[in-house]
C-alpha cells in the first residue's frame, strides 16, 4: 500500500518534471537583427506579438522600449496588452533610433510554428506615425531564417533560428 | 542704463521660469547620485588599458554560446550582450580579462527613472519637453545678465573675486556663491537646452553609412582578425558589435573613441573607417555634462549647483521684494511743491532709503515740511529752501539705480530759490571709489550758482549707525533744528548673559573717565576687540564697550556722560557689586595672529581693547600705538599698562598726542610725523587697527589715504580689501 503510494508520488513527480522540461525544450531562440530606415526624430518603440490564426494577439515575444509611458500611444497592441499587464521586463530593450539596427533573442514556442500563426512588427516613434504592420510574416521555420523587408520605420530584419 | 535691463531681465526671468527651474533643480539635485550610484559599483575590475580588445573576444567566445555586443562605459564598466549555453539572452558585466560574469547589468532603479521623466517632461511628453527645454533657455539667460550683474557689482570683470562685504546674509552669499557657481550652472542649462533640441530632432542628424563598396578597401590592413583586436586596447573602445551570421555579408563593428571601423569578421580587414560626425562628438560630451556621467567629482559639483539654485531662487526673491517694499514712497503728507526740505535718495539696495526715512521721520517730528523722494525724480520743488541728498555709490563709482537721472535732471530743472544742500555718502571703504557718487553729486551742486554748500560731504562707511548719528547731531546744530533720532538697535539676536563681578573701578579723572575690571562668573572665550552689552535696567537701549583683556579679566574704559544712563550707572559700582551683562564676539577685531608689524590708532577710551592686545603681544610682534586725548593727566589711568606692556618688550613705541597740552597735537598729526613707521607696516603686509571716537576715524583715514597715496601709489582700499584695516568706530 504504501509502496503503491511512493511510486505513484515518484511518477507524478517525473512526469511532472518530464512535462515542465519538454516545455523549456519547446522554444526555438531566433536571434533577430532590426535595421532602421534612416528617419528623423526619436528612438522607436517597437513591439514583436505571436499572433493568432484568428488575427489576434497571443502574446507579446518582444519589446523595444522600456518607457510604460509611451506603451498606449502602441494602441492596437496596447488594448491586449493593457489588460493583462504581465512582466515583460525579461524581453524588453532599448528604443531604436533612426539608421541604427539591434539584435534580441526571440523565443518562439515550438508548437506555433507551421501552425498558421504569424509574427507581427509594430513601430512608433513619438509624435510621429504608428506603423501597426510594420512587417507581419506567417510563423513557418522557412521564415525565421530569412530577411524580410519593413513597411514603416524598420528598414528591414533578419532572422536566425538554432 | 545697462545695469537696469540686466536686473530687470535677471529678476523677470527668474520670476517666469521660478516654478519650473524649482522642479528642475531639485529633481536635477537627485539625479546627480545616480551616476556617483552606478560609478561607485564594483566592476571596475582592471585597468582597460592593460587588455587588448582580442583577449576580452576569446574569452566571451570561450565562455558563452555567442556574443552580440560589448560596451565599454565611462566608468570603464565592461557590459557584454551574450547568448548563454542554454539559450538564455544576458546582459552583464564581465571581468574583461576572463569573460567571467560579475554581475547582471540591472535597469534603471524605479525611482531615479521617475524622477528624470520628471526632470525632463514634467510628465507632459512632448510637450513637457519643449517647456523645461525653454526654462534652460532662460536659465542660461539668467546666468548670464547674473553675470554681467555681478560683474558691475563688483566694479569690473578683473575684480570678480574681490572680497565681498555686505551686511545682508542673503545679499551677500547670492555674490558670493553665484560667483562660483555661476559656470556650472551655465553649463547645466546650455547641456540641457542643447538635449532638448537634440530629443525634439531639431538638429542635423548624421547616419553612419552601412553600405560601403570594394574599392574603399584600399585602405587595408593585413593582419589577421586576432592579431588586429590584438593592437586595440580595450580602453579605447565603446563598443564592438559581432557580426550577426557567419555571412560574408556580416561585419564586426568597431566604435573607437573617435571613429567607427567596420571590420571583415575572417580576414580583419578594415572594410571601412568613418569619423564620427562633429555633432555626434558634441552630443556625447553634451550628455556627459549634463548628467555627470562617469565622473563622481562632475557629478557632486552638478549636486552642489542644482541644490544651490534653491538658495538663489529663495535669495534673490527676498533680495527682490526687499527692494521694492524699501523703495515705496512714504506717505506724502505734502506735495513735492509744498515742501521745504527735500530728502533725496540714491539708493541700491533700498538700505540707505532707510536711513534717510529716519531722518525724514524725525524732520517730521520737528514740525518741518518735508518731502523724500528718489534722486532721479529730482523737479523744480517750488518752496524748497534745503536740500539734503543720502546717496549710496554702485559699483566702480556708478550711480544707483533710481539716481541715474539726477545730473540730467538738475540741468532742466531750475530750483526757484536759493537752496541750501548737504550730501550724505553712503559706501564701504572695500571700494575703490569709496562714496564716488555722492562726492560727484556734491560737486556737481557745488558748481551750480543756485545751490549753497551748509555742510561739508560726509561719508559713511559700512551703513554705520553711529556714523549716521553723528552726522545728525551735527547737522542738527548747523541748521538750528533739533531732531531726535534714535537708532541704536534694542538687542536683536538673544546674546547669552553673563554675570560679571566688579574687581577694580578707577576713580574718575578730569576727563570723567575711569577704568572698570571685571571678572566673569562664568568662564567662557573671550579676546581684546570683543564686545560686552550692558544693557541697564530701566533703560532699552544696550551700551557696547570694547573690551581689553587682561588675564583672564575684562578692563572696560568708560566715560562718564551726564546725561548717560549706563555709564552713570557703572561710574557708581563698587568692588565686589556684580552685574549683569552680554558678550558679543567680534572677530572683525581680534589682534592678528601674524604680521609684520602692526599699528593701534585710537583717542579717549578707544584705547581700551588696546590696552588688552599690548599686554597679550607675547610673540612680540613689532607694535606701536598712537593714541589721542586732551593732557597728561587723561593718559594718566593707563600709563601702568603701557609701562607694563613696554617693559615686557611687547610695546615697541607709545606715540601720544595731546590737544590740550603745550603742542595741541590731535592723533593725525602725530600719525604724519610718523609715516614712515606707517608706510611700513601697511607696505609689509601688517596691520593698522583704529578705535575711537568716528570723527577722529574720519579724519586718521583721510591722513592714511593721503599717506598711502603720495608715498605708496596705492588706494587706501586696496589695503582694506587685503583685510590690512580694522575699524571700530562708534
Amino acid at each position: 500500500m504504501q509502496n503503491r503510494l511512493k511510486t505513484s508520488i515518484v511518477i507524478v513527480l517525473i512526469s511532472f518534471l518530464m512535462f515542465s522540461y519538454s516545455k523549456i525544450l519547446d522554444t526555438t531562440n531566433v536571434k533577430c537583427m532590426i535595421q532602421m530606415t534612416d528617419y528623423d526624430g526619436f528612438g522607436a518603440y517597437i513591439i514583436i506579438s505571436l499572433i493568432n490564426p484568428e488575427g489576434d494577439y497571443e502574446s507579446t515575444l518582444f519589446v523595444q522600449g522600456k518607457d510604460k509611458e509611451w506603451y498606449n500611444e502602441l494602441s492596437k497592441w496596447w488594448r491586449f496588452y493593457g489588460k493583462i499587464r504581465n512582466n515583460i521586463d525579461a524581453i524588453t530593450g532599448e528604443t531604436v533610433s533612426g539608421g541604427e539596427r539591434t539584435v534580441s533573442l526571440i523565443k518562439i514556442p515550438n508548437d506555433k510554428i507551421d501552425k498558421g500563426y504569424s509574427v507581427r512588427f509594430e513601430s512608433s516613434v513619438e509624435d510621429q506615425k504608428y506603423y501597426i504592420e510594420d512587417i507581419q510574416f506567417d510563423l513557418t521555420s522557412e521564415n525565421i531564417n530569412n530577411k524580410i523587408e519593413g513597411s514603416g520605420f524598420i528598414h528591414y530584419i533578419r532572422m536566425i533560428s538554432n | 542704463m545697462s545695469l537696469l535691463i540686466w536686473r530687470y531681465s535677471h529678476f523677470l526671468l527668474a520670476l517666469i521660469s521660478s516654478l519650473f527651474l524649482l522642479i528642475a533643480s531639485i529633481t536635477g539635485g537627485i539625479l546627480a547620485f545616480e551616476p556617483i550610484a552606478v560609478s561607485i559599483q564594483p566592476y571596475n575590475l582592471t585597468s582597460l588599458e592593460e587588455v587588448s580588445l582580442n583577449q576580452t573576444v576569446l574569452s566571451l567566445n570561450k565562455n558563452y554560446k555567442e556574443t552580440i555586443k560589448i560596451e565599454v562605459t565611462e566608468d570603464d564598466f565592461v557590459i557584454a550582450s551574450v547568448i548563454t549555453d542554454d539559450g538564455q539572452a544576458k546582459k552583464i558585466y564581465i571581468d574583461p580579462i576572463t569573460g567571467g560574469n560579475i554581475g547582471l547589468v540591472k535597469k534603471q532603479k524605479r525611482f531615479f527613472s521617475f524622477i528624470t521623466n520628471l526632470h525632463r517632461s514634467l510628465f507632459l511628453k512632448t510637450i513637457g519637453r519643449i517647456f523645461v527645454g525653454l526654462v534652460s533657455l532662460l536659465l542660461c539667460f539668467i546666468g548670464v545678465t547674473g553675470i554681467f550683474l555681478l560683474a558691475k557689482r563688483q566694479g569690473g570683470f578683473s575684480k570678480w573675486f574681490k572680497r565681498v562685504k555686505d551686511g545682508n546674509f542673503n545679499q551677500k552669499y547670492h555674490v558670493v556663491l553665484g560667483r562660483w557657481l555661476v559656470l556650472p550652472i551655465i553649463i547645466v542649462a546650455v547641456t540641457g537646452v542643447f538635449l532638448s533640441i537634440e530629443k525634439l530632432s531639431l538638429l542635423p542628424k548624421n547616419y553612419l553609412n552601412y553600405s560601403w563598396n570594394d574599392k574603399q578597401s584600399e585602405l587595408v590592413n593585413n593582419k589577421s582578425l586576432t592579431s588586429f583586436f590584438e593592437t586595440i586596447s580595450l580602453e579605447e573602445v565603446r563598443s564592438l558589435t559581432f557580426p550577426f551570421s557567419k555571412s560574408k555579408e556580416d561585419f564586426f563593428e568597431l566604435s573607437l573613441k573617435d571613429r567607427v571601423l567596420i571590420i571583415d569578421q575572417f580576414s580583419g580587414r578594415v572594410i571601412k573607417e568613418s569619423h564620427y560626425p562633429f555633432m555626434k562628438l558634441a552630443a556625447r560630451w553634451n550628455l556627459i555634462l549634463h548628467t555627470g556621467r562617469g565622473s563622481i567629482l562632475w557629478s557632486i559639483i552638478l549636486f552642489i549647483a542644482s541644490s544651490s539654485m534653491l538658495f538663489f531662487m529663495y535669495s534673490g526673491f527676498s533680495m527682490g521684494l526687499k527692494r521694492i517694499l524699501k523703495s515705496k514712497k512714504t506717505n506724502k503728507v505734502l506735495g513735492e511743491n509744498e515742501c521745504e526740505y527735500i530728502i533725496l535718495v540714491g539708493s541700491e539696495t533700498g538700505n540707505t532709503y532707510t536711513f534717510a526715512k529716519h531722518f525724514y521721520n524725525s524732520l517730521v517730528k520737528a514740525g518741518k515740511n518735508a518731502f523724500i523722494s528718489s534722486l532721479s525724480d529730482y523737479t523744480q520743488y517750488e518752496k524748497a529752501k534745503n536740500i539734503i541728498v543720502f546717496t549710496a555709490t554702485y559699483g566702480d563709482g556708478e550711480a544707483p539705480s533710481n539716481a541715474r537721472l539726477f545730473e540730467r535732471k538738475l540741468e532742466t530743472s531750475i530750483p526757484v530759490n536759493e537752496m541750501n544742500f548737504s550730501v550724505v555718502g553712503f559706501g564701504s571703504l572695500m571700494y575703490p571709489n569709496y562714496c564716488q557718487f555722492a562726492i560727484d553729486v556734491d560737486k556737481i551742486l557745488n558748481n551750480n550758482p543756485k545751490f549753497k554748500s551748509i555742510m561739508p560731504l560726509y561719508k559713511i562707511n559700512e551703513e554705520s549707525k553711529s556714523a549716521f548719528e553723528f552726522w545728525i547731531k551735527k547737522w542738527s546744530k548747523v541748521t538750528a533744528i533739533n531732531l531726535n533720532l534714535e537708532i541704536t538697535k534694542p538687542i536683536k539676536k538673544k546674546l547669552k548673559t553673563n554675570y560679571f563681578k566688579v574687581i577694580n573701578r578707577k576713580q574718575l579723572n578730569i576727563d570723567n573717565t575711569f577704568l572698570l575690571e571685571l571678572q566673569s562668573e562664568k568662564n567662557f572665550n573671550f579676546k581684546s576687540g570683543d564686545l560686552l552689552n550692558i544693557l541697564p535696567k530701566e533703560n532699552n537701549y544696550t551700551r557696547q564697550y570694547s573690551i581689553g583683556k587682561i588675564g583672564e579679566d575684562l578692563l572696560l574704559s568708560i566715560k562718564k556722560h551726564d546725561q548717560g544712563f549706563c555709564s552713570s550707572y557703572l561710574s557708581e559700582l563698587n568692588i565686589g557689586d556684580s552685574l549683569n551683562a552680554t558678550f558679543e564676539s567680534n572677530s572683525n577685531f581680534h589682534f592678528p595672529k601674524k604680521a609684520h608689524s602692526v599699528i593701534l590708532i585710537s583717542n579717549g577710551t578707544g584705547i581700551a581693547p588696546f590696552l588688552g592686545m599690548i599686554n597679550e603681544n607675547n610673540t612680540q610682534i613689532p607694535l606701536y600705538l598712537f593714541w589721542g586725548g586732551r593732557t597728561k593727566e587723561s593718559l594718566k589711568i593707563y600709563e601702568k599698562y603701557i609701562n607694563r606692556a613696554i617693559s615686557k618688550n611687547n610695546l615697541s613705541h607709545f606715540y601720544k598726542a595731546l590737544s590740550k597740552e603745550n603742542k595741541k597735537q590731535y592723533v593725525q598729526d602725530v600719525l604724519i610725523e610718523n609715516k614712515d613707521q606707517v608706510c611700513d607696516t601697511i607696505k609689509n603686509n601688517g596691520v593698522i587697527m583704529i578705535c575711537g571716537s568716528l570723527s577722529m576715524q574720519h579724519d586718521v583715514l583721510d591722513v592714511l589715504e593721503e599717506i598711502s597715496s603720495k608715498n605708496l601709489n596705492q588706494s587706501l582700499s586696496e589695503f582694506e580689501n587685503n583685510g590690512q584695516l580694522l575699524l571700530d568706530c562708534y
